[in-house]
């Protein structure tokens, strides 16, 4: 067809407004309507169970309806480990208002909360938070945050699966206050260079930083073993039995999994969210959230210290229907108000509109999570290997200053330029440095100058992946160990990584991280909901952006000095 | 349930490796505080020295207990338990847990060798319960199923 042809069936002529709407990147997201007898609703669904249970010979013997015969397994575990026995009746026959209301009301602790949440069952649970709207639910989040200190969590991967990449992100990562990095491979079997790369770039940018490498389950927990990742998030578990199979595991095999990690003095927490059972076909026409509460039931009973939710990798379900963030929202408020570590989601990328994804991190930014996103891009999102976030290295800048605008802290900070080539180049040489100590693959100075200032995997030179591969199975043939990065740090002269690296190790000797919401401080104190537990209790109490902490939030790229307004504040 | 003997700690005592070093000790019988650089470098030191000892994991469980988490307290009393067990071992134990990759038979035998083999008793239980659900869930291995489940995984 041209132009100077007369069009037959003629087009109803859109305003030029309609046009620019169109035109909008937002256009360019999905939307759907609530399909609830096949699951696809977020929160609000005839379907889903009327809360009920009934205690015998200190057993639960009906719960949401189901008499103990026809439980499926989640209700059993439920039943049997995350509800407890004694108040249960009490509890989940108290008013829902009452309970939603105890949970933004200032006057009633946090324990006083937790004393009744953990008699309730999974659809009085919902019952209670479908009370609450958004504003509620960040009150509730602001309380029942297990951790006093909100922190972030970063994701340091690269498109070439590159380990120099990798390293020099991840120093910069922690320079600017990630808590915790994680990795992920797009060629599975670069996996122990790429895990090696992670943990040093870490210990050069923040001595202490936790690092993780997410892959399928046994090689997850060997890496995990030999002391080369320092905890580990991506065990799923999913709210129906029939999705729980298909993921080829049970509540029990996956307890059994969690004391594993804890036998190795490995930090670990769950994943779940809203959204997956219907992904994966079979929501048996459940809402989304309340697949979730049960997912985050069967968390808390198998005694995993914390779980990451907020959909995750499944955020494009509950974003495409009606009232999805909120219930998104709602996920990790019950995670938190069930005492359970909550690192909330704004991880993978579901939105063409920067609007709307600032708009979806505001839940969790604003009163705080355990861990804001459960992986910001410390990488171009092109390079990142989790499929992109919600937030990526563009938007570093932006993330800082919403954190001074408002006053709230996302764990982040701005830091000088000249800083950050320190601490990539270096991260560069100290990974050069061990792989020549360990006889890995050569790192050359051309990749050391690339690394300390690149953007994206595409600014350095490219790599020999063969014997890069080769290189990544002498590691798990030659049995190399967190110990055998200590030794060759130390002896390649790179005294203080060596350090920051062995004291992480030491970490597990005490077991200290294995307490929810545990993160090491910059001078290796491990932080929990113990000995930094939450204590909100209203205006002017709890978690306040002050003192030294709001200084550092104060500066950005470019701000004005008062006294010289010629000049910027450095 | 656990009836192993307490040292009265409670959620004040935490963290261990700040406020108690001195209970802090490796498997293999080493002070926290021999985990030295120099001790690295002399090659004193194995992959072994940096694995978690049954007791601390206990003590751990007394302060999750100390803080009303009674689910995390029972993981690290399995925990305690599985730090007897070899990786290799526990990554088949993981794997026979999975839906229909074991028999009752094999379940059981499990339970009983985690008993008697590695004086596990609360794994046992897990294991025991898991039996009994997925005997009735439909989740057991068919009998004709070839191969055996615990032997592979590692």
């Amino acid at each position: 067809m041209t132009e100077t042809q007369p069009r037959r069936d003629p087009q109803p002529r859109h305003s030029l407004r309609t046009e620019i709407l169109e035109a909008r990147p937002m256009n360019l997201d999905g939307f759907v309507e609530e399909w609830p007898e096949k699951g696809l609703v977020a929160m609000e669904s005839d379907f889903d169970p009327a809360p009920s249970v009934r205690v015998e010979d200190g057993r639960i013997v009906e719960l949401d309806g189901r008499a103990r015969a026809d439980f499926d397994f989640m209700d059993t575990f439920i039943a049997n480990h995350a509800i407890d026995v004694a108040s249960a009746e009490r509890c989940t026959s108290m008013p829902s208002a009452q309970i939603a209301r105890m949970l933004i009301d200032p006057g009633a602790s946090r324990d006083e909360v937790l004393a009744v949440t953990r008699g309730l069952t999974p659809a009085k649970i919902l019952d209670v938070v479908k009370l609450m709207n958004v504003v509620e639910i960040m009150q509730g989040m602001q309380k029942m945050r297990a951790r006093r200190t909100p922190a972030n969590q970063g994701h340091s991967t690269s498109a070439r699966d590159n380990p120099i990449q990798v390293a020099a992100d991840a120093a910069e990562g922690a320079l600017r206050g990630f808590a915790e990095l994680e990795t992920t491979l797009g060629v599975l079997r670069y996996a122990p260079l790429v895990a090696i790369a992670l943990q040093v770039g870490a210990q050069v940018g923040r001595g202490g930083v936790l690092t993780q490498c997410a892959l399928e389950e046994a090689t997850e927990l060997e890496l995990g073993m030999r002391g080369i990742t320092a905890y580990a998030e991506t065990i799923s578990i999913y709210g129906t039995e029939s999705v729980f199979i298909d993921g080829d595991d049970t509540p029990w095999s996956k307890a059994f999994l969690a004391s594993a990690y804890a036998s190795r003095g490995i930090k670990m927490r769950f994943t779940s969210g809203t959204g997956s059972e219907v992904q994966m076909g079979n929501a048996e026409g459940k809402s989304m959230l309340y697949l979730e509460i049960r997912c985050i039931l069967m968390a808390k009973g198998a005694g995993v210290q914390g779980l990451q939710n907020g959909s995750i990798s499944c955020i494009g379900v509950p974003g495409a229907v009606p009232g999805g963030l909120r219930a998104v929202a709602a996920e990790n408020l019950v995670a938190s108000m069930v005492d359970l570590e909550c690192a909330s989601g704004n991880d993978q990328s579901f939105s063409h509109s920067a609007m709307r994804r600032t708009a979806r991190a505001m839940p969790q930014l604003l009163p705080g999570t355990d861990f804001v996103c459960s992986g910001y891009s410390a990488v171009p999102n092109p390079d990142n290997m989790f499929a992109g976030s919600n937030f990526d290295t563009e938007d570093y800048d932006d993330w800082n200053t919403i954190q001074r605008d408002l006053q709230v802290d996302g764990g982040l900070r701005h830091v000088r330029e000249d800083e950050i080539l320190q601490a990539r180049n270096k991260a560069a040489r100290a990974l050069q440095t061990l792989f020549a100590q360990l006889d890995l693959p050569a790192i050359t100075d051309q990749e050391v100058e690339a690394a300390t200032y690149a953007n994206s995997s595409n600014d350095y030179p490219l790599r020999d992946v063969l014997t890069d591969l080769k290189g990544a199975q002498a590691v798990m043939d030659r049995g190399l160990t967190g110990l055998d990065l200590v030794r060759g740090l130390e002896a390649g002269g790179f005294h203080d990584v060596a350090e920051n690296l062995l004291t992480v190790l030491r970490q597990r000797v005490s077991g200290d991280l294995l307490q929810t919401s545990a993160v090491l401080t910059a001078d290796f104190t491990p932080l929990s909901a113990i000995n930094d537990a939450n204590d909100y209790a209203g205006p002017g109490t709890g978690y306040r952006l002050a003192g030294e902490r709001w200084e550092q939030l104060k500066k950005l790229r470019h701000v004005t000095s008062a006294t010289n307004p010629e000049t910027e504040v450095r | 349930m656990d009836t192993a003997p307490t040292t009265g700690l409670t959620a004040a005592d935490y963290p261990l490796s700040v406020r108690h070093p001195e209970l802090l000790h490796t498997p293999t019988g080493k002070p926290i505080t021999a985990l030295t650089m120099d001790a690295v470098v002399s090659g004193e030191l194995s992959a072994e020295d940096l694995r978690i000892a049954p007791e601390t994991l206990r003590m751990q469980a007394e302060l999750a207990d100390a803080s009303g988490r009674p689910q995390l307290a029972s993981n690290f009393r399995r925990a305690a338990e599985m730090t007897a067990i070899p990786d290799a071992a526990v990554l088949a134990m993981y794997n026979a847990l999975r839906p229909r990759a074991s028999s009752g038979p094999q379940l059981a035998e499990l339970a009983e060798r985690l008993e008697t083999e590695f004086s596990a008793p609360v794994c046992a239980g897990l294991v025991r319960e898991a039996a009994e659900v997925y005997a009735r869930r439909n989740l057991l291995a068919r009998p004709a199923a070839g191969s055996d489940p615990t032997a592979a995984g590692d």
